[in-house]
């Protein structure tokens, strides 16, 4: 994803707006309006204020009992009205982040494209939720703005058009300063954005080779190098921290300016030092304590839009992580990997001119015919496609061109699921998913019983000695039983999952000569079960117990 | 709480010095934004007074305004000051702590490292450490300012507006405030822990179903996998719900409190000068001040919410998994006399130069042999150039012993990487190790050193990836060189030229190779055979 060419411009960030915001508007716009109205409530209870304080400079203090009340009732009011809006915002922002993920979920593992296992999973739970700030905030941010300082500037002006003043040139100054800094912000939270996913990456792949690390002597470099990673990642961070707490400290110099210089005016006009700012009749106690109250609040939607701008700025980025995946190269594989029933008719297979379509490059594959029950080998040097036409067979690698059929119909969308009801594959490199040996050796969970399979690739020993038995989970890459040991545990996946064809990429490569031998005897008996059989290897042994062979040439 | 004490420790004393400066300007920043408002309040009343009375010219404007402005400009300096330091103060140690993980992982024993599931670490090392940033910034911080804050404003208004007032605002928000965080930080504690958990579930359940795929494809339960982790995405945003209608109910309690006590307040100044206690503008400062010190409280929301996705995330890493540890790095004396390589069971010894071939069935211990001699488990009678392996220090032992382990690992990055991942060579080096190992044809074609790798090596076949890890091993050139099955996945030729390419680019080197075919070749001076 990093190195993705990323263009910003306004119609990327309209894109954006209607990827993320626009499906979610009504109840943005509920929120939205709930929240001015809270706003609104803030002039009354400042005026209350006002009322009751003039009041004492006049001798007057009866009106204190009725100012609190309706101070307390508005603020009530408004935590009301806040924590009702809440609710609409975060449905928008749960709706958003749910849907994401499951585009993501469903796209990611089944065609995929150059990002990490790491990266995606990075995208899925760590930036993804940054939307809901930019979700929940923004927009009402933007909301509020648009109204809020209106009215309290027409309130102000009301009462003096000097104060006004002061609101009015400051006010629109921060606008001004915030496009400045978004622009900086984004750069910012882009290049954050990056770093954490490469930094995910970087530290799986490492924690993958911990082991050969280690044995290499390799640890302190590897360490250096995610120090420096680390590192980048801090000053990344700060870097978009910086932006924001300058732009958040600009704008709150020009509130705090602004309120100090309402303060000092309607401190001299009652001190009569200013004679002008005022509609004729002069500026009284209570209406100076109102202006001093509401000034904060002129400024306070616009250092809540600056706030919720880096937000924004964080969610663009994310936007532009997910617009760079929609539009990634993808190597997906036939079908969709659908419980389906097993493809009807005798077990045949067909590849005729079929070229494999590899990120890439196009691999050409071998002509061949197998009928029901034969056991075919795929010979030939390492790399020269021979795993690449077992993938091909199974539906996991598209053509470029050519044709594979299966039982008389073409290897294609439509049948692929069907076919590969009737196979197995046993690859060469094992991957050990987080599950117990039981699950794992089961994953229909028809319940069946794995001591025969195992007893049959000469597994049981294996699967006694390990202290949990059934119930061990095995490392990432078998880690806990021997190469052989592994191999012949997915050769008791494949005869348990009871498919017809077995493919087997190289399945005797690290056993010694005894249990190749048995293995061999192990897949001869599925021969003789009745089971079909491709193998690739270059074990001279296993080539000959198969009926034919077929060389591939690079 | 208990277990947040060590992560607070180390977050305060990775940059102790920034933290104090932090911790200072916050409490000034605070103390100024009380000040600020309470000034020009009593400003503006004292002023109108003064206007009223007709003894405006007397009135000293200027240095009251002038405070105003001091404080406006101070505390926005002062808070910018403060975010940065504490901030950079926690990232530094934040990301120190991430590598101290990563160096605690590497240490572990062979059984761990190859048990080892990389996605639960990367939880750690990324989301956890992630989750106790707020523990300083949001929480401890925040909360200490509010405190001494509130602490100093009592005493401040107590002697300036008179105690019933500063009873009013330290009484309204004291014990109240405490209820309403004390309240949210127990309802959200379980919620906020659970949406990390299944957000660390869903991280691993991507990572293992991408890299599960071939076989979920084939076992048509990807689709249900995928149905799977949604249904983890629900819990997760349950739970987030949950959490965040917690948060909300406190800021909507805290609001309620905020207008509470500013009414007590100016209850509170409405008596004093109905009284005749004090003067209208003396009265008025603890309206102002109670607004003002609402900041103080609602910045401390966050960190509450967040709390027990923090205590969470500190137990986690509090429990992993202790790294074995290095009995003794007493220097002693390199026996140069010693053979590299001695173990009395089965009796072997090794010279400069000796490549001994250890046969045996799958599971006879082959492999835990060599780890033992690597050092990597508990071993007994196994001695190298006269020292037992875990007698020596960690890094003196990786110069003279280096292995391949049977389930071998590359790196996602270039070839070039791949090969410079313990040492730096030139090109040249690392083209005469290709060619040992009969690979540089092959990575010629693929378009030379810079030809890219994908995730965890993928893009080369399984003998490639073999003899690209063979490569690695030899640009190391150790005196001991430890091979489980090299020529796994290879055919017959490939795997002959590989051994006489290993030998002749390491002559010197001592060399113990676990294999069950090829064992006869003629490389090996010997060939000895394990049985369980």
């Amino acid at each position: 994803m990093s190195s993705t060419k990323r263009q910003e411009s306004p119609t990327a960030s309209r894109r954006a707006n209607a990827r993320i915001i626009a499906p979610v508007s009504r109840p943005l716009r509920v929120a939205g309006a709930l929240a001015v109205v809270a706003g609104l409530i803030w002039p009354i209870q400042a005026a209350a204020l006002a009322w009751a304080i003039s009041g004492w400079v006049s001798g007057d203090t009866s009106r204190t009992g009725a100012a609190v009340l309706i101070f307390v009732l508005g603020g009530v009011l408004r935590a009301g009205l806040e924590h009702w809006a809440g609710g609409y915002l975060f449905d928008a922002a749960d709706r958003t982040i749910t849907r994401e993920r499951a585009i993501l979920i469903g796209r990611e593992a089944r065609a995929r494209a150059g990002a990490s296992s790491a990266e995606i999973a990075a995208l899925i739970v760590q930036k993804l939720p940054l939307l809901q700030p930019w979700i929940t905030r923004y927009y009402v941010a933007m909301v509020r703005v648009a109204v809020l300082p209106l009215v309290l500037l027409a309130l102000t002006f009301w009462h003096s058009w000097a104060a006004g003043l002061v609101l009015l040139i400051a006010g629109p100054l921060i606008p001004v300063f915030m496009a400045l800094v978004g622009m900086a912000a984004e750069e910012a939270s882009r290049r954050q954005m990056d770093e954490i996913g490469s930094m995910n990456a970087m530290l799986m792949d490492r924690l993958s080779a911990m082991l050969d690390i280690r044995l290499l002597g390799a640890t302190d470099r590897t360490v250096a190098d995610f120090t420096d990673r680390a590192e980048t990642l801090r000053i990344r961070t700060m870097a978009v921290l910086r932006v924001a707490f300058l732009s958040s400290t600009v704008l709150e110099l020009f509130s705090a300016i602004g309120v100090a210089m309402v303060a000092v005016f309607v401190g001299f006009t009652l001190l009569g030092a200013i004679q002008f700012g005022s509609w004729g009749t002069p500026l009284g106690l209570g209406e100076g304590v109102f202006l001093l109250l509401i000034a904060p609040e002129f400024f306070q939607p616009f250092r809540d839009l600056a706030a919720a701008w880096h937000d924004r700025a964080a969610g663009l980025s994310v936007v532009t992580d997910l617009d760079a995946l929609d539009a990634a190269e993808r190597v997906g594989f036939l079908g969709g990997a659908d419980a389906t029933a097993p493809l009807a008719g005798p077990l045949a297979l067909t590849l005729a001119g079929a070229v494999a379509a590899l990120a890439g490059r196009n691999v050409p594959l071998p002509d061949l015919r197998l009928c029901a029950g034969e056991a075919l080998a795929l010979s030939g040097p390492s790399g020269a496609g021979k795993s690449t036409a077992l993938g091909a067979i199974a539906g996991l690698v598209p053509l470029a061109s050519g044709r594979i059929s299966v039982c008389g119909q073409t290897l294609d969308d439509d049948t692929a699921d069907a076919w590969r009801a009737r196979i197995a594959l046993i690859p060469q490199m094992p991957h050990f998913p987080d599950q117990t040996l039981r699950d794992w050796l089961d994953p229909d969970e028809r319940g069946a019983n794995p001591w025969p399979a195992l007893h049959q690739a000469e597994a049981e020993g294996i699967v006694r000695r390990l202290p949990g038995g059934l119930d061990t989970r095995l490392g990432e890459t078998g880690g806990g039983v021997s190469g052989g040991e592994a191999r012949r545990l997915m050769i008791a996946r494949a005869i348990l999952s009871g498919r017809e064809l077995i493919l087997a990429d190289e399945p005797t490569a690290d056993l010694d000569p005894d249990t190749a031998a048995q293995v061999i005897r192990a897949l001869i008996r599925l021969k003789d079960d009745g089971h079909s059989l491709i193998v690739a290897t270059h074990d001279p042994a296993l080539v000959d117990a198969m009926e034919r062979s077929i060389e591939v040439l690079a | 709480m208990r277990a947040l004490l060590p992560i607070i420790r180390l977050l305060l004393t990775a940059a102790p010095w920034a933290m104090a400066r932090g911790a200072i300007l916050s409490v000034v920043v605070l103390l100024m934004g009380a000040a600020l408002l309470g000034l020009s309040g009593w400003f503006i009343t004292a002023t109108g007074i003064a206007g009223l009375a007709g003894i405006g010219i007397a009135f000293d404007v200027f240095r009251p305004s002038a405070g105003v402005r001091f404080l406006a400009l101070g505390r926005t300096a002062a808070r910018y000051g403060e975010r940065v330091l504490t901030h950079d103060a926690t990232l530094r140690a934040l990301a120190a702590l991430r590598v101290n993980l990563l160096r605690r992982q590497a240490r572990l024993g062979a059984r761990d490292l190859t048990n080892l599931r990389s996605e639960a670490v990367l939880t750690r090392i990324v989301s956890d450490v992630d989750a106790l940033d707020g523990v300083v910034l949001r929480l401890l911080l925040p909360g200490l300012a509010a405190i001494v804050t509130h602490g100093l404003v009592f005493l401040a208004l107590g002697w300036l507006a008179g105690w019933p007032i500063a009873w009013a605002i330290l009484g309204g928000y004291g014990p109240l405030a405490t209820l309403i965080f004390w309240r949210l930080a127990r309802r959200s504690i379980r919620p906020s822990d659970a949406v990390e958990a299944q957000d660390q579930k869903l991280r691993r359940g991507v990572i293992d179903m991408i890299r599960n795929r071939q076989s979920l494809i084939l076992g048509a339960t990807l689709g249900k996998r995928e149905a799977a982790l949604m249904a983890l995405n629900s819990d997760a945003r349950k739970a987030a719900r949950e959490l965040d209608l917690a948060d909300r109910n406190a800021g909507a309690a805290l609001s309620v409190l905020v207008a509470a006590v500013t009414g007590l307040a100016l209850l509170a100044g409405g008596w004093l000068v109905a009284r005749g206690f004090e003067s209208p503008a003396v009265g008025a400062i603890g309206v102002f001040v109670a607004l003002a010190l609402a900041e103080t409280l609602l910045q401390l929301r966050r960190g509450f919410s967040d709390y027990g996705r923090m205590v969470g995330a500190a137990r986690r890493i509090g429990a992993q998994a202790k790294p074995r540890a290095t009995i003794s790095d007493r220097p002693q004396a390199d026996l140069m006399s010693s053979p590299i390589l001695a173990i009395e069971k089965p009796g072997l010894t090794l010279k400069p130069g000796d490549a001994i071939a250890l046969t045996g069935p799958s599971g006879s211990g082959k492999t835990s042999l060599l780890m033992q001699i690597a050092g990597l488990a508990d071993s007994d009678g196994i001695s190298i150039l006269g020292r037992a392996p875990d007698h020596w220090p960690e890094a003196a032992l990786r110069e003279i012993v280096a292995m391949v382990p049977q389930r071998s690992a590359l790196i996602a990055g270039t070839i070039r990487e791949n090969l410079s991942l313990a040492v730096n060579a030139g090109d040249d080096a690392m083209w005469r190790a290709l060619n040992a190992v009969a690979l540089d044809d092959v990575i010629r074609q693929r378009g030379g050193l810079d030809a890219r790798l994908n995730e965890a090596g993928a893009g080369l076949s399984g003998g490639q990836a073999r003899r690209l890890t063979l490569a690695r091993a030899i640009l190391k050139s150790p005196r001991l060189l430890l091979l489980d099955e090299p020529t796994e996945g290879l055919d017959a030729d490939t795997a002959n030229r590989v051994l006489a390419g290993i030998r002749e680019a390491l002559p010197e080197t001592a060399i113990l190779a676990a294999l069950h075919r090829g064992a006869d070749h003629s490389v090996f001076d010997m060939r000895m055979s394990i049985v369980l």
